[in-house]
C-alpha cells in the first residue's frame, strides 16, 4: 500500500489539473465574447470588465449566427426527430424476430458504424447533385437521416431487447394486433429509450460539420458550424473580430452545455453503455 | 408450431423494418458499394465514371500527398490511440475511489459533446503567437515559443486530440469497470493483495472485454477524423498546409475542398476504400486478439 501513496497522490493531482483545463477552456471561450478583439489579444487571460452583449449582436445579425442558429435547429429537430420516429420501430421488430434475415439486417446496419463518412460523401455527391438537392437544406435533412440509421437502431434494438416479452404475450392473447402492441404498450415502456436516442442523434448533428461542408454553399443555408468555419475563413480579408466569433461559438456551445448540465448522465449512460454492450 | 405473438410480430416485421432499410441501402450502403467501383475509374463527380483500373491505387502509394496523410492518420490511430489509453485508464483507476468522481467525469466528457470546430478554435488561441500559452510564458519573463510550425503543427493537433478524446474513453472504461462487483476486491484484500495484485488479478483481467470495445471504437473514430484538422488549419479558403493532412482531409482535399477544386472523384474514393479496407482489418485483428473466455460475473 504505501509504495502506491505517492503515485496516486501524484495521479490524483494530474487528473485534477486535467479537469481545470477542460473548465478553463470553456470559461475562457464564454468570458472571450464579452471582450473586444484589442482586449482579447492583448491581455487573453483577463476578465471581461462589463457584461456587454454587442458581440453576441454583431454575431447573430451580421455575421449570420442567428439565421445558422434557426437553421440548425430546424434541420437537427427534424431530422433526429424522423430518425427516432423510423428506427423505433425497426428496432423493435427487428429485436424481436430471431430468424436469420432478422439477424441479417440487425448486422447490415451495425455495419454502417464501421463505414468512415469519407466512403460514401463522394458518391452522395453526385446523387444529391442529380436530383437537384445540392446546397439545400432538405438534401441535407436526407442525408443526416440516412447516416444516423445505424447508430439509433442498434442503440435502440439492444435496448428493446432488454424489455420483458410477458407484456406481448398478453396483449397477443387479450386479441391486440401486433401494431397495437408496439404503439400502445411498447412504446410507452420504451420511452426512456428513445429520449436517449433523441438526444444522442441532435447532438452529434448539432456539432456535425464534414457533410455540411460538402453538400452547402450559400451561406443562407449556414448551419453553425459551417457559420464558425466560413467567419474564420474571412476573417482573413475583413479584419479579426474575435468578440463575435467567441460570441459565435458561445451561440454553438452553450445550448449544449446546458442539456448536458440538465440531462449529463442520461447522455453519457447512453452513449458508454449502449456501446459497451 | 409458432404461438400467436410470433405470428402477429411476423406480420409487422416487413411494414417496420421497410422505410430504414430503404433509406439506408440507398443512402449509405448504395454509396459504398458505389465508392468502390468509383475507386477503379477515372471520375470528376460530373461526367459518368471511366474505366481504369487499378491505376488510382498504384498512383495513391507513390502520391507525397497521400502518404503524408496515410502517415498522419496511423499517428493518430496508434501514438494518439496509445495515449489516450493510458491517460483514460489511469484516470479510471485514479477515479475509482476518488471524492468527487461524478464530477471529474462529467467535466472531462464536455469537449465530446461540443463542435470540434469549436475546441479547434480555442487551440489556435491557445497556441498562436500571440496567444493564451505564449502570453503567459512572457508574462513570467520568458521568449514567446512558436507552437504551430511546419514541424510541431501536426504534433500539437496530436495533443488536441487525446485532450478532446480521454474523457468519452475514461466514461466507458468506468462502466465498465464499475460492473465489476465489490465483494471481489473485498476477498481479494481479505487474502491479503496489494493493490498492485488487485489491478493485476482482478481489475485488469475483468475489464478486458470493455477496453476490446474500447479499441474497436477508437479504431473506428480515429480515421474519421476530420473537423478538428481542417478548422485548426484551414485558413482564408485554402486547405490546411499539407503537413496536416491526414486521409479524411485528403479525401476532402483532392475533391471540392479549398479555394481551386480538383475534383478527382475517383482518386479520392480509392483512398478512401482503402481506409475502409484499413479499418476492417483492424477491426477484424482487435476481435481476434481480444477474444478469449468471457468471464461470467
Amino acid at each position: 500500500m504505501t509504495q502506491i501513496r505517492p503515485i496516486r497522490a501524484g495521479g490524483t493531482a494530474a487528473v485534477w489539473l486535467f479537469v481545470g483545463f477542460c473548465l478553463f477552456a470553456f470559461a475562457f471561450m464564454i468570458l472571450s465574447s464579452f471582450k473586444d478583439s484589442t482586449q482579447i489579444l492583448n491581455s487573453p487571460w483577463s476578465l471581461p470588465s462589463t457584461l456587454d452583449f454587442a458581440n453576441w449582436a454583431r454575431a447573430w445579425d451580421s455575421a449570420g449566427f442567428g439565421t445558422a442558429a434557426i437553421n440548425t435547429v430546424v434541420l437537427v429537430v427534424s431530422a433526429s426527430v424522423v430518425v427516432v420516429g423510423i428506427s423505433a420501430p425497426a428496432a423493435y421488430a427487428l429485436s424481436r424476430r430471431r430468424t436469420r434475415v432478422a439477424n441479417g439486417l440487425t448486422m447490415l446496419f451495425v455495419l454502417g458504424l464501421g463505414i468512415p463518412l469519407q466512403v460514401i460523401v463522394l458518391p452522395l455527391y453526385q446523387v444529391l447533385a442529380e436530383i437537384g438537392l445540392i446546397d439545400s437544406l432538405f438534401g441535407l435533412f436526407l442525408v443526416y437521416v440516412a447516416t444516423q440509421l445505424p447508430f439509433t437502431v442498434f442503440l435502440l434494438t439492444g435496448f428493446f431487447r432488454s424489455l420483458p416479452s410477458e407484456l406481448e404475450e398478453a396483449a397477443a392473447l387479450d386479441g391486440l394486433t401486433a401494431g397495437g402492441t408496439f404503439f400502445r404498450i411498447m412504446l410507452p415502456l420504451a420511452k426512456g429509450g428513445l429520449v436517449t436516442a433523441l438526444l444522442l442523434t441532435a447532438i452529434s448533428l448539432w456539432n456535425e460539420t464534414l457533410l455540411g461542408l460538402m453538400f452547402i454553399q450559400d451561406t443562407e443555408k449556414y448551419t453553425l458550424s459551417l457559420a464558425l468555419i466560413g467567419f474564420i475563413q474571412q476573417q482573413q480579408y475583413n479584419g479579426a473580430d474575435y468578440g463575435a466569433l467567441f460570441a459565435g461559438v458561445s451561440i454553438t456551445i452553450l445550448p449544449m452545455l446546458v442539456l448536458y448540465a440538465w440531462l449529463g448522465r442520461r447522455i453519457t449512460e447512453g452513449l458508454t453503455e449502449g456501446v459497451g454492450k | 408450431m409458432a404461438t400467436p405473438l410470433e405470428t402477429r410480430q411476423r406480420r409487422i416485421f416487413g411494414l417496420f423494418v421497410a422505410l430504414p432499410l430503404l433509406v439506408y441501402l440507398a443512402l449509405f450502403i448504395g454509396p459504398t458499394v458505389y465508392s468502390i467501383y468509383a475507386g477503379f475509374t477515372n471520375w470528376d463527380g460530373i461526367d459518368p465514371p471511366r474505366w481504369r483500373g487499378t491505376r488510382n491505387y498504384t498512383r495513391l502509394v507513390s502520391d507525397p500527398q497521400f502518404i503524408t496523410s496515410f502517415g498522419n492518420t496511423l499517428l493518430i490511430l496508434f501514438g494518439v490511440g496509445v495515449a489516450v489509453f493510458v491517460l483514460s485508464f489511469s484516470f479510471m483507476l485514479i477515479l475509482r475511489d476518488m471524492r468527487g468522481k461524478g464530477f471529474v467525469r462529467g467535466v472531462i466528457f464536455m469537449p465530446h459533446i461540443v463542435s470540434p470546430i469549436v475546441l479547434a478554435i480555442f487551440w489556435g488561441f491557445l497556441l498562436r503567437h500571440d496567444g493564451l500559452l505564449n502570453a503567459a510564458i512572457v508574462k513570467m519573463g520568458g521568449q514567446p515559443v512558436a507552437w504551430i510550425g511546419p514541424k510541431s503543427a501536426f504534433l500539437m493537433i496530436m495533443v488536441a486530440l487525446v485532450w478532446t478524446s480521454t474523457g468519452f474513453y475514461v466514461a466507458i472504461l468506468m462502466a465498465g469497470v464499475d460492473r465489476i462487483p465489490k465483494y471481489f476486491y473485498e476477498d481479494a484484500e481479505l487474502a491479503g493483495a496489494s493493490a498492485w495484485q488487485r489491478l493485476r488479478h482482478v481489475t485488469l483481467p475483468l475489464s478486458w472485454d470493455v477496453v476490446g470495445v474500447a479499441a474497436v471504437l477508437w479504431t473506428i473514430s480515429s480515421i474519421k477524423i476530420f473537423e478538428f484538422i481542417y478548422a485548426f488549419g484551414a485558413a482564408g479558403g485554402y486547405m490546411p498546409p499539407d503537413y496536416e493532412w491526414n486521409t479524411a482531409v485528403f479525401v476532402y482535399g483532392v475533391t471540392v475542398g479549398g479555394a481551386n477544386p480538383l475534383n478527382r472523384f475517383g482518386y479520392a474514393s480509392a483512398s478512401a476504400v482503402l481506409m475502409l479496407f484499413l479499418v476492417t482489418a483492424l477491426v477484424a485483428l482487435l476481435r481476434r486478439a481480444m477474444r478469449r473466455e468471457a468471464v461470467q460475473f
